[in-house]
């Protein structure tokens, strides 16, 4: 029993790690040929200053081994990174590892709060709209889908900190979590509707009707197992989504976060920390996708187990 | 089933969506024509200033089809608060001479649709902002310059995805992959860090036109990679049609093959999907103008003007006014989703 289910657990990892590997060479390698070879960098600004001299830069530069070639920082880069050190942010003058883990784990509370939101709202919808069995309900769960997928974060968070500065609400976290919330709820709500909608056409549903259980049960005991499948699979690949909607509510709202970093990185051309967001953001999406895949496999074998039984 | 829907109509919903969609094309347009002031003329006397005070009664108290606007006063200069002076008025005029333009580039002209007989008492419907400038007037043309960018970006990004998912999905297995594997990186990351990061490559500060340009190539070299998934599936699953095989048999060249046999097949999704990036970009468009880093003033862009809401003390004041450019956002891209969804649905209904 062990063996044959133990291999093709191992080629997933192993599949999933080269993955992994692969997409943080890409990204770190396109992100750092891109941002060195445009030819501005943090010091770029100070040539228009007329008290500080070309040689000054040049040294400052050399200082930061940014006169050396390319091909060799990125190699120098890449060694550091492997160690988990991404050098040091040129603003903040602390290390990027330090900076960037501390600002993206307030923004994993945040979207693992604006997660926890969207669920509720889409579990609970597609429940109430399967077991009433209403076409008005129904109308309303499609209206809400077309609302919410089509009012942009930048439009919901401005809306929000209209809100805030009104005081009608003054918890900053959870006016946050909810504008990040928003677009989820409606991709959620869409999916887990749709899949619970098709499962209570099952086969297995009617048997459990025949058992003669109340259909609430049915839906909660049978329908969900199945249905939750394809919204699983959404809740990890909703995690980059989510972070890059962090950009926008955490800069309207102000709220310090992974979001906010990366503008603050931009604004001020910081290329290492810049770097450090993009090596996070990329781990980050890539253990979202291999979270998916992980709860899909755990629960596909839960039903078929149920099945056998 | 209705007639309307056997013919295979749009429902009402895409119908709206269309109308809505033409609207804000006819806005692009006309947006000189439409607006009665200057969008970048400033006055000094008039910043922050709310939406004018208008009465539908004349000077003898009975009632005027067209309204009087009453001339806005600044009591306190230090908060920019206005008080509607009420015996001051000018009326609304239809047709009059503004500012000179170019309607399309080319047709020079100076009439307005509306603006007030006088010089000194004008109508300001959304209000000045803190430079003094028509608020309103700026509104059209930042959607004339949001939705010129955008486009200009959603059809280049749309061609270089096609391109490079009609070489991959044409090609051998080794290229393929290669392209497959980038892609979906490129779709795996949060596409809004990877254009911030992409943005810091230039210099942050550019003159309008060169960051309209600048925006519309990193559009481009973002925004690709969705059509290329979808673009490599469709070929894919083309290829092996019996009408490929005997355009192939009948020795044509794989590129002739590509363009004039397999595209014209594919073209409808490809089209449904090019229509989605078009919201995309205008959010990303907003969003770096909102961060300042994108479109920059003068030139209005729907993201510019948003970053007046952060000044929290004039948001207070006139939330509405200064939220109009995210109202307009949310109403385009709802106009593009409910068109692009009836429309997915007619051709699922003909082709079914």
């Amino acid at each position: 029993m062990f063996e044959p289910s133990f291999l093709p657990v191992l080629h997933f990892f192993i599949r999933k790690a080269v993955q992994g590997v692969l997409l943080l060479l890409i990204t770190s390698a396109a992100a750092f040929f891109l941002l060195s070879s445009a030819g501005s960098d943090a010091f770029t600004s100070l040539r228009e200053d007329p008290q500080i001299s070309p040689a000054t830069i040049e040294k400052l530069r050399a200082s930061y081994g940014l006169d050396r070639p390319v091909v060799e920082r990125y190699g120098r880069w890449l060694a550091s990174a492997v160690r988990a050190d991404l050098g040091e942010s040129f603003y903040y003058r602390v290390p990027v590892t330090e900076l960037v883990l501390a600002r993206f784990g307030s923004t994993a509370l945040l979207a693992f709060a604006a997660i926890g939101i969207a669920a509720l709202i889409a579990v609970g919808l597609a429940f109430v709209n399967v077991r009433s069995q209403s076409r008005t309900l129904s109308a309303i769960t499609d209206a809400v889908i077309l609302i919410f997928a089509s009012t942009p974060r930048i439009v919901i968070s401005l809306f929000a900190l209209a809100i805030l500065v009104y005081g009608a609400i003054t918890s900053v976290f959870w006016l946050s979590a909810i504008s990040l919330a928003v677009p989820l709820i409606a991709i959620l709500l869409a999916q887990f509707n749709q899949s619970l909608h098709d499962a209570m056409s099952e086969d297995f549903i009617r048997t459990a009707r025949a058992k003669g259980l109340s259909e609430t049960t049915i839906i909660l005991r049978h329908a969900f197992r199945a249905a939750i499948n394809p919204a699983l699979t959404l809740f990890g690949l909703s995690l980059g989504a989510l972070l890059g909607g962090s950009v926008i509510v955490e800069t309207v709202i102000g709220r310090p976060g992974i979001g906010s970093l990366t503008v603050s990185a931009v604004r001020n051309r910081d290329i290492p920390l810049l770097m450090g967001v993009m090596i996070v953001v990329s781990i980050a999406v890539w253990a979202g996708n291999t979270l998916a895949e992980v709860l899909q496999f755990v629960n596909d074998k839960r039903i078929r187990s149920a099945e056998a039984e | 089933m209705s007639k309307n829907t056997q013919k295979g109509g749009l429902s009402i919903a895409a119908k709206a969506g269309v109308g809505l969609l033409m609207c804000f094309g006819f806005v692009a347009v006309f947006a000189d024509f439409l607006a009665p002031y200057d969008s970048s003329e400033q006055s000094r006397h008039l910043p922050n200033a709310p939406i004018s005070t208008f009465s539908f009664s004349n000077d003898e108290g009975s009632f005027s089809l067209l309204p009087r606007i009453f001339e806005a006063k600044m009591i306190d200069a230090l908060k920019q608060a206005y008080e509607a002076d009420l015996s001051r008025s000018a009326s609304v005029t239809f047709f009059p001479k503004g500012y000179r333009y170019h309607l399309l580039g080319v047709v020079p002209l100076e009439r307005h649709l509306f603006a007030t007989n006088s010089d000194e008492i004008r109508i300001h419907l959304l209000g000045t902002d803190a430079l003094g400038r028509d608020r309103f007037s700026r509104l059209l043309a930042a959607i004339r310059f949001s939705l010129i960018v955008c486009t200009i970006g959603a059809v280049l990004a749309s061609l270089l995805g096609i391109a490079i998912g009609l070489i991959g999905g044409y090609s051998g297995k080794i290229v393929d992959t290669a392209i497959a594997g980038v892609a979906d990186a490129v779709i795996s990351l949060p596409a809004m860090i990877v254009i911030l990061a992409a943005r810091v490559a230039f210099p942050l500060e550019l003159p309008p036109l060169t960051a309209a340009a600048l925006l519309i190539g990193i559009f481009t070299l973002t925004g690709w990679a969705e059509m290329t998934r979808l673009t490599r599936g469709l070929v894919k699953r083309t290829r092996t049609l019996d009408y490929v095989t005997a355009a192939r048999i009948s020795g044509l060249s794989g590129g002739r093959i590509l363009i004039r046999h397999i595209l014209p097949n594919i073209a409808r999704p490809l089209l449904t999907q090019a229509t989605l990036i078009l919201p995309a970009f205008l959010l990303a468009e907003a969003t770096l103008s909102y961060l300042g880093v994108g479109l920059q003033e003068p030139e209005p862009s729907l993201g510019n003007m948003l970053a007046a809401a952060n000044d929290l003390n004039q948001l207070r004041e006139h939330a509405f006014v200064l939220l109009s450019p995210a109202i307009v956002i949310a109403l385009f891209v709802l106009a593009v989703r409910l068109a692009n969804k009836g429309i997915a649905k007619n051709e699922d209904r003909k082709t079914a």
